[in-house]
């Protein structure tokens, strides 16, 4: 161990984390350099301009996939800060930057402004801002800091929740309130931190509360003025989960009336929390929205008997009416808080001589499932990290089979299961290449010992009962970056980080793949063979999704807010983590943009219009 | 037996509610079976769940620092517990009486670094 504890550190004294090539990897040979490891491919509807990133994951099908290819492998180790941009907000920054024309847009952990910026001129200077205000007793409601996780732009307008369970729409051009709606009661419990998801006239949000005893929903409501177009609640009667003759699960025992109330004892459903508050995603030719649910309340599973549906499952929604048409319950009655919430991957496979349409999802329990999205089957179900609570996922019953060590027991501690309440991923979301056919995502490495509390409901506070002791996984080192191959289930890669992977991720058309970590490194890695190809240290950790995009130079930037947070706070004691921070870093190769050459040299008071260099021209 | 005349003790010598100042002292201070009875009601009353159950904070404060927003004298404390706090800490004095909140001060008085 000692052996290996040194070589781990020389790795990380040469600077480059160094990728460990799976088993998968095509019979030990250099990685194909333009053909697909896998054939999996995806719908980029609704195909953006490939310089714009006007949503959270760029796409419906969530794959955080950008065509653009003017930084690439040849030019990557000379990308340098353009300009950087501090919003003075300390909690968690998680969500991804939204391009939309000329105009940047930003917005902050609690309180909830929002920033244009101005990408037209140098320093990217602010168009307006919006303070929403929100209610400062939601401070106290959410489970795990005071975050964001995104924000959306429909029908000229930039729409996002707020922490006090308000959804607010602001005019992009002019930074005026448009509408403002308030979907549930802060005090008891919910609130708001889930990246709201438009699709045509519609947005979709979702509540967070999995710790405070809530009862989850999520609701469309209407672009143009915010009522709600249908709300379905998580748990309780078939009628108030929009659950009718539509619905049509794959397996047997999730079929039957009224599972939301009768899988629980008598009334629990109703503190249940079950809140979707992680990513949705939109398939335009099945017209359904798709999205997670969150582990049942309270976390200790003693005091609730019985599968309690439909905590950590997902659900397929018709997207206009809101009509259950399947759902699938990854944990049932989930014993260690593994949330179901994470981003559902929409890809088109080859499996067994066809064609497939199928989600990918790395849940909290650490199996990545591949799912048919048409009608719920699980195809694939293999573990992407370290687990050891189930022995594997029976494909023919959909249901784990559950190691008799893993459970928990009231007062009593029970030692090492893996992985703890945060999952062996988080909702960090995963990104996907269609050029490669693989996924890239973040991941955790660690354990914990569990001693459970019997709880008693209190409206408002938490509903929980779990105290644990986390601890880092085989080889010491909490997280790791991976490619993963849905089709076969299996990693071609995988870079050991010091810290838990907790960032989003961004692949490119040139094959490059970013991630940031805990420890503030922003790295660019080739998504073939998972070499790091750039890294450069930010002023905080990273816990957000990165993007790039085009600016109006015509130039690729590279963007990405250091301010490490959120969930992520679990380690705030191990070394190496780093304090919280609100920038956002802006990069482009030698770090040459709007803001530089001649206009560097000049104050912008009443200066002439901005001189731009052209792409490709380093200034001198 | 001596529950009871540990129990009528404190009544005893509780201030009520609307008397604490920040100035109050614990009239339960240095009594372990106050800090027993703190430590009970701190995961009975879901303490636990934002404060975690060792006091060092996760979704609330560290209890265990020298740092205390709204004060770190017993009185202060007592008064953070019973009003709550602007920023989401909720109120309990109409769900603890002043002495149960007098042992969850001691608790969390026994505790501190």
């Amino acid at each position: 161990m000692v052996v290996r504890k040194i070589l781990f550190g020389a790795a990380l004294l040469c600077g480059a984390a160094l990728p460990v090539l799976g088993a998968g990897a095509p019979g030990g040979e250099a990685a194909p350099q333009n053909k697909s490891f896998t054939g999996a491919i995806a719908n980029l509807a609704p195909g953006d301009a490939a310089g714009q990133w006007t949503r959270q994951a760029r796409d419906y099908a969530n794959t955080r996939y950008s065509p653009l290819t003017q930084i690439n492998k040849k030019n990557v180790g000379r990308l340098r800060i353009a300009w950087t941009f501090s919003d003075g907000q300390m909690y968690g920054h998680e969500g991804a930057p939204l391009v939309v024309g000329d105009t940047m847009f930003l917005v902050t952990p609690f309180p909830n402004i929002a920033y244009a910026l101005d990408l037209s001129k140098p320093g990217a200077p602010i168009k307006w801002v919006f303070q929403p205000n929100p209610d400062p007793r939601a401070i106290g409601e959410a489970c795990c800091d005071r975050v964001l996780r995104g924000w959306a732009y429909a029908d000229g307008k930039l729409i996002y929740n707020l922490l006090d369970d308000h959804t607010v729409a602001v005019d992009a051009s002019t930074g005026k309130e448009v509408w403002r709606v308030l979907l549930d009661d802060v005090s008891k419990g919910p609130t708001m931190t889930q990246a709201a998801f438009t699709v045509g006239d519609k947005v979709y949000v979702g509540s967070s509360g999995g710790e405070l005893g809530t009862n989850g929903w999520f609701q469309a409501l209407d672009v143009k003025d915010g009522h709600t177009v249908w709300k379905a609640f998580t748990n309780g009667p078939d009628s108030g989960a929009l659950i009718g003759d539509d619905f049509k699960p794959f397996y047997p025992w999730m079929k039957g009336k009224d599972l939301g109330v009768s899988t629980w004892p008598k009334d629990m459903w109703k503190q249940g929390a079950s809140a979707p508050w992680g990513w949705v995603s939109y398939d335009p030719d099945l017209n359904e929205v798709y999205y997670g649910t969150s582990n049942p309340g309270p976390r200790t599973p003693s005091q609730r008997p019985g599968l309690n549906l439909w905590s950590s499952a997902v659900f397929a929604r018709d997207a206009n009416s809101g009509a259950a048409k399947w759902a699938y319950q990854f944990t049932p009655h989930d014993e260690w808080d593994y949330d179901g919430v994470n981003e559902n991957v929409l890809l088109d496979i080859p499996w067994k001589g066809a064609k497939r349409k199928v989600m990918v999802h790395f849940n909290r329990n650490g199996f990545a499932y591949t799912i048919d999205r048409a009608n719920g089957e699980v195809l694939v179900a293999e573990p992407f990290g370290l687990q050891n609570w189930a022995k594997k996922i029976d494909l023919a019953t959909g249901m784990p089979i559950v190691n008799d060590a893993a459970h928990p027991i009231v007062e009593k501690k029970v030692e090492n299961i893996c992985p703890p309440d945060i999952g062996v991923k988080n909702w960090n979301p995963s990104a996907f290449s269609p050029r490669t056919g693989l996924l890239y995502a973040g991941v955790f490495n660690s354990c914990m010992d569990l001693t459970n509390h019997i709880v008693q409901y209190i409206p408002g506070a938490t509903y929980d009962g779990m105290e644990m002791v986390r601890h880092a996984g085989p080889g010491g080192n909490w997280g790791e970056f991976i490619a993963w191959d849905p089709v076969a289930g299996k990693r071609i890669w995988s870079i050991k980080e010091n810290l838990y992977v907790w960032s989003g991720a961004v692949v490119t058309g040139s094959d490059l793949v970013f991630y940031g970590t805990m420890d503030g490194w922003f790295r660019a890695v080739d998504a073939r063979s998972g070499k790091v190809l750039w890294s450069q240290k930010l002023g905080s950790g990273i816990t957000a999704a990165p993007m790039t995009f085009l600016g109006p130079d015509k130039r690729q930037y590279v963007a990405v807010y250091a301010g490490v947070g959120g969930g992520a706070g679990v380690l705030r004691r191990e070394k190496g983590f780093m304090p919280g921070g609100n920038t956002l870093y802006v990069f482009s190769v030698d770090g040459t943009g709007i803001g530089t050459g001649a206009s560097q040299l000049v104050s912008h008071a009443g200066a002439a219009a901005p001189v731009s260099v052209p792409p490709g021209t380093a200034h001198n | 037996m001596k529950r009871i005349t540990f129990a009528l003790a404190m009544i005893a010598a509780s201030p009520a509610l609307g008397q604490v100042t920040a100035d109050t002292p614990n009239p339960l201070a240095g009594k372990a079976d106050a800090a027993d009875a703190g430590h009970a009601l701190f995961g009975k009353m879901n303490c636990a769940g934002c404060h975690a159950y060792d006091l060092t904070g996760g979704m609330g404060p560290d209890l265990t620092d020298a740092s205390w927003q709204y004060g770190g004298k017993p009185g202060e404390i007592f008064h953070t517990i019973a009003e709550g706090t602007p920023r989401g800490m909720p109120a309990w004095k109409d769900k603890m009486t002043a002495d149960e909140i007098w042992q969850v001060v001691a608790y969390i008085q026994s505790k501190k670094q």
